[in-house]
């Protein structure tokens, strides 16, 4: 069944607040800065943003209906991984992401099928259905395997980097990115100080969408704009609009560029919203607003970004909605096709465990 | 890289006493004097390790002048011999812990220059860096959690431990719960043989603050005035509910880490030397001299008195007794529980 995905309220793009009393950002006021992309490119990010839309949703849905047990939400992130993706170089950076990026694992070059295949824990999965949903893994699109804790990427990412340096291969950068709720961990600040001494080629990319689970962004710190704290550790700290795919191409691609060539590391800050819970296991109702999440609704970025496309004739209102069937076309089919295929055999529960195919009851 | 002034002219007491100073430099010439006795007492077989804070006497006297006994609480780690007898210690106490006496306050039992002391506030410490920071933020979140006002937790470390992760998630703890906290960063610009270049891009720790939504300053450590009026000002902020702060004072490690340390092997005597023109001891005692604040008779009595002093508590505690073998559970299990039995 087609679903309406455009939220009610939004016309032209609002301004986006970043917390509720605070002054907005702007985004109104910018003009349509595609920022050297084609058209073809900015339709490219729609789409992105259309299936990441899409299958997390579908994700839901799975979980509602008892069929997959988990799935994690990126309702309000679409923007900052669509534009972040499209700054990536496929098959020369390395992404390390964590359990939110949905958007970006996918712009990057994962397919609806494969994400599907690692919801529903199958054996064809990359990770033989063993890992957490949402955990994806890809040697062949660079895409690191994460853990669930929180912040525990990072130090691995800069590892990463630093393998890139001490190999002196320059041209390529590793993109890590995580949440607000991150920058409060102990490995964040040793991953930032130690990226920054040693001039690492990583892009430290914080999709501030204001609440860690139940911690609002107050209780979290006392410095809303994470990117002041990039000054510290002596490197450059940047604020974007998360909810601007175009601009936040422009500032990963910017970040990227300084890394890969040797010029650093620096820390991007993009304000997005968590529309839902955290994921299927949450109730958000428990510790925020309606009033709120409604509010913020209005800046929603994938109709927001629709409208202005529609509106800059990038995209006419019958090619969006094809693009939206066609979406959902995909979705269902890999759905299908995934939901078909068979769960890792018990047998081989100690498959890529140990060396050499060693079984502990032998 | 600090640079101090000398000139008689530019002399600023913030509101302290003579007899206050000359207390600050007492408290300089002591630290100095018990630092090197543990070397002494180490290289002679007596003691098993001691570790070296000399360039740190301004920063700790000037610290322990601003600290109210009674009230504050302290967390400092290892290097901190002038901030234990500013707040209290006595040499004896010190030479106690050093020869690992059983009447020791960790009767013995804690690793040399880890002191603690619940009459003077301050609390016991491990040798890792910044794992008593978590304990000092939650020492504040008590005082702020029974609403103890007029209270502060004076927290110190090197500029080593600032690139911990546990440094980071109590700073940002800290002002999140705008805690009555001061963290004051000894930046000596070695963390044993890590230079600061190694440590850290941004060499001015200070400028972290502001990502934790809090103030932050910087101060001349080798000024034991200007220390004085930096860490006041951020304890008096701490104790009247105006939140925690950073304040870095910048001074230098003149010896090596400690006794088990060869710092010959990672920097060059140049540098030492050329740091060593700074040195806060002889730099406060001029200020003193060309003040009319102390003459040389003057310090020539103190020093004597502090060399007496200190071989006095050196042959009153090493004349005491280790603790008994038997001893060894004391402490550790709740009742008298012994493993053995």
């Amino acid at each position: 069944m087609p679903q309406d995905l455009t939220a009610a309220g939004c016309e032209f793009p609002s301004s986006v607040s970043t917390h509720d009393d605070s002054p907005s950002i702007g985004a109104t006021a910018a003009p349509f800065d595609p920022h050297g992309l084609s058209g073809e490119q900015l339709v490219a990010m729609f789409r992105t943003m259309v299936v990441q839309r899409t299958l997390e949703n579908r994700g839901f849905q799975l979980n509602r209906q008892g069929k997959i047990p988990f799935a994690s939400a990126s309702e309000g992130h679409e923007a900052v991984q669509a534009g972040a993706a499209m700054a990536f170089q496929r098959g020369k950076d390395i992404l390390v992401p964590y359990y939110r990026d949905l958007g970006l694992d996918l712009g990057i070059g994962l397919t609806p099928y494969e994400v599907l295949l690692s919801l529903f824990a199958r054996d064809a999965d990359h990770s033989s259905g063993r890992q957490f949903p949402h955990h994806y893994a890809s040697r062949r699109l660079g895409l690191q395997t994460i853990s669930s804790v929180i912040a525990a990427q990072l130090p691995h990412a800069v590892g990463a980097a630093y393998a890139l340096k001490y190999r002196k291969e320059t041209g390529r950068a590793v993109l890590v990115t995580f949440g607000d709720g991150a920058t409060s961990e102990g490995e964040w600040h040793e991953s930032l100080n130690f990226a920054a001494v040693h001039a690492l080629p990583i892009v430290f990319l914080c999709e501030n969408n204001e609440w860690a689970i139940s911690t609002p962004l107050s209780k979290q710190t006392a410095q809303p704009d994470l990117h002041k704290r990039a000054a510290g550790y002596g490197m450059p700290g940047v604020v974007v609009d998360g909810m601007d795919p175009m601009a936040c191409y422009a500032a990963v691609k910017a970040a990227l560029e300084r890394a890969r060539s040797g010029g650093g590391p620096t820390l991007v800050e993009a304000k997005c919203y968590r529309f839902l819970s955290h994921t299927t296991d949450d109730d958000d109702r428990t510790y925020r607003s309606r009033e709120e999440v409604e509010r913020r609704r209005l800046d929603d970025p994938v109709p927001c970004f629709e409208a202005r496309l529609i509106a800059a004739g990038v995209l006419s209102s019958e090619e969006a909605e094809a693009l939206k069937r066609s979406v959902l076309e995909e979705a269902n089919e890999a759905t299908d096709r995934a939901e078909a295929m068979a769960y890792p055999s018990p047998q081989d529960l100690y498959g890529n465990v140990y060396a050499d195919g060693w079984q502990p009851w032998r | 890289m600090a640079k101090t002034d000398t000139e008689a002219s530019t002399f600023e007491r913030h509101g302290l006493s003579d007899e206050q100073l000359r207390g600050i430099f007492r408290n300089m010439l002591l630290q100095r004097q018990l630092d090197n006795r543990g070397f002494q007492l180490n290289r002679q077989g007596k003691v098993p390790f001691a570790l070296g804070s000399e360039g740190h006497e301004a920063l700790q006297a000037g610290a322990a002048m601003a600290f109210q006994r009674g009230r504050d609480i302290l967390a400092p780690y290892y290097r901190d011999l002038g901030l234990a007898l500013g707040i209290g210690l006595t040499p004896y106490e010190i030479l106690l812990s050093i020869f690992a006496r059983a009447a020791d306050h960790n009767g013995g039992r804690q690793f040399p220059n880890h002191y603690s002391s619940k009459a003077a506030g301050l609390m016991s410490f491990s040798s890792i860096l910044a794992a008593h920071l978590p304990h000092a933020v939650g020492a504040a979140f008590a005082l702020k959690y029974r609403g103890e006002a007029g209270r502060a937790v004076l927290a110190t470390c090197g500029d080593g431990t600032t690139s911990e992760g546990e440094w980071h998630e109590s700073m940002n703890f800290a002002a999140i719960h705008k805690l009555p906290f001061v963290m004051l960063v000894e930046n000596n610009e070695w963390a044993i043989s890590t230079p600061l270049s190694k440590q850290m891009a941004q060499p001015e720790i200070w400028k972290r603050a502001e990502g934790y939504g809090m103030p932050g300053r910087r101060f001349n450590g080798f000024d034991p005035i200007d220390t004085y009026a930096a860490v006041k000002e951020a304890l008096d902020r701490a104790r009247s509910g105006g939140g925690p702060s950073i304040v870095e004072g910048t001074c230098y490690r003149y010896l090596a880490h400690s006794t088990d340390d060869n710092d010959m092997t990672y920097r060059s005597r140049e540098e030492v030397l050329e740091h060593r023109k700074l040195d806060p001891v002889p730099r406060f005692e001029h200020v003193l001299l060309e003040n009319g604040v102390m003459t040389e008779a003057d310090v020539a009595a103190l020093r004597a008195d502090v060399l007496r002093e200190t071989n006095e508590a050196t042959d009153a505690a090493e004349a005491m007794p280790y603790p008994e073998p038997g001893e060894l559970y004391t402490h550790v299990y709740e009742g008298a529980w012994q493993p053995w039995q």
